[in-house]
């Protein structure tokens, strides 16, 4: 333990939604994760992880060696990379993974690397951060209740988990089991409930938002009919709002309200908020600290229920 | 390299005398989709547990059992010509899900790299590309966030490439080593002139 109470410390990466779409995601992480002693150390120089679905269509050789790229910043600081979105976490984690268990794509994205003066060595490993708040190893469920100050009592919060954090499970190597169930997951409704609120399951809970693959890009409504089937579901149970683990799908289920208003005529007013979020709420930092008010979807009728 | 089964030597040859292959079959394809996807494309049988579970295949005429079958039978035209090649969100559900332990998702996303090769790509994926090449994220700041970064506490731009631009010359390189704006920028210019 180097400083009081910071037990673990990560190269932190950004991506791009949450840091410029999204910023109360960036620092309600930051500060609600020192408090529960892990300290997220900016990764100067990172891209685009890059965006998988959009850019790994294109060339995958490409992608390899992008996110390599990211992953050697952090080889060079030393440290393993903490990220807040499952985009993300397809292109660094699953990129770490390919590379470490294949020489010969290693031995691709080294040779490309070496005109940038950079090598690729597979010393790190890559962590998301809801990972590290349900594992016991670094954070824990425990220890994430006893953080909590404001509790959101009364709150009915549903969970989107995403998709690619978790899937596809038979190349996921996750230390908690539990993570590895992809028809019904809950552990992130255990983390819901630590911070007071009342877990709320919802038909097809695992559908995916829509956004990836390109798609949103591509065909915007098609993505959006995805998203609209999920906010059907999620009204039948009545929640007060939407706990996602990805700015993408944040992106989608939150700016796609507005577009499913002017596309469809359907009207939600669910709120949408990253764990990150909820978590600094649930902490007692305040909606201006957490930049809320930049959400498209307003949290005030949330908010008025946990405040 | 043994291995008991003798594969794929043996898989090749069978391919050859069993002529499943249509006319317009390239039996290249298969093996260059198994290759880019590192997955056992070949292996599907057919039971449409992929398609079941797809979340676009309910609100379009998209079938990835259909795709499955074009890799197995090397049907490489009628594959990377059809639109709705674009329509996988990539969620991996079909994935989670196939019996034989194939990832159709990555047959998916080796076919559209093909198709690319061929200058078949939809525009708004190749703007990602020139997005990333000018500043390193796909999703750039803007002067709102900025602003409101700043409230935050947080610094105006991102500790990214955003704050640091001194690392984009290595980006570029990357990108540049495989050509890969320049091919972007070509294909962009053809279709919006």
């Amino acid at each position: 333990m180097s400083e009081a109470g910071i037990n673990h410390k990560f190269a932190f990466y950004l991506g791009c939604i949450a840091p410029n779409r999204y910023p109360g995601v960036e620092s309600a992480s930051i500060k609600a994760m020192k408090k529960l002693g892990v300290e997220l150390v900016p990764l100067k120089g990172a891209s685009c992880c890059p965006a998988p679905g959009a850019f790994g269509s294109i060339d995958l050789a490409v992608f390899y060696a992008m996110a390599a790229r990211n992953l050697v910043l952090a080889e060079q600081m030393k440290m393993d990379i903490a990220l807040v979105c499952n985009g993300c976490y397809k292109s660094i984690w699953e990129v770490n993974h390919k590379l470490k268990h294949n020489k010969d794509l290693r031995d691709a994205v080294n040779e490309v690397l070496k005109e940038v003066d950079m090598e690729y060595k597979g010393t790190i490993n890559v962590y998301h951060t809801a990972e590290l708040l349900y594992n016991d190893k670094f954070i824990g469920v425990d220890k994430v209740r006893d953080s909590v100050t404001n509790p959101l009592t009364g709150a009915r919060i549903a969970v989107h988990y995403g998709c690619h954090l978790v899937k596809p499970h038979k190349d996921r190597e996750f230390e908690k089991e539990v993570m590895l169930n992809t028809e019904c997951p809950t552990w992130m409704e255990e983390l819901v409930s630590a911070l007071g609120a009342t877990p709320v399951e919802y038909r097809n809970k695992m559908q995916c938002c829509g956004a990836g693959g390109g798609v949103r890009g591509y065909d915007i409504v098609h993505a959006l009919d995805i998203t609209n089937e999920k906010l059907i579901n999620l009204k039948e149970e009545k929640v007060d709002a939407l706990t996602d683990i990805c700015p993408f799908c944040q992106l989608q289920f939150d700016r796609g309200q507005i577009e499913i208003q002017e596309k469809f005529g359907q009207t939600y007013n669910l709120p949408v908020l990253h764990f990150a979020e909820l978590l600094g709420l649930a902490q007692g930092m305040s909606p201006q600290d957490l930049g809320l008010d930049l959400h498209g979807i307003s949290c005030e009728p949330f908010l008025q229920k946990v405040l | 390299m043994a291995r008991t089964k003798g594969y794929p030597e043996a898989l090749d040859k069978k391919l050859r005398e069993q002529r499943f292959f249509r006319e317009d079959s390239n039996p290249e394809f298969t093996k260059n989709v198994k290759a880019i996807s590192r997955t056992i494309a070949h292996m599907c049988y057919q039971c449409g547990t992929c398609t079941g579970s797809c979340p676009s295949a309910p609100r379009s005429s998209y079938r990835i059992r259909k795709f499955m079958r074009r890799a197995v039978l090397g049907l490489e035209n009628e594959a990377l010509t059809d639109p709705d090649l674009w329509l996988c969100t990539t969620c991996y559900s079909c994935s989670d899900r196939c019996p034989r332990d194939i990832i159709p998702t990555d047959v998916i996303m080796s076919m559209r790299n093909l198709a690319f090769k061929r200058d078949i790509v939809p525009v708004n994926f190749l703007k990602t590309v020139t997005a990333i090449y000018a500043s390193g994220h796909g999703v750039p700041n803007n002067d709102v966030n900025r602003a409101a970064r700043e409230k935050l506490g947080l610094t105006r731009d991102p500790p990214t490439t955003h704050m640091y631009p001194e690392y984009m010359p290595g980006i570029r390189k990357i990108i540049d080593h495989y050509k890969l704006k320049a091919e972007a920028d070509r294909i962009i210019k053809e279709r919006e002139g």
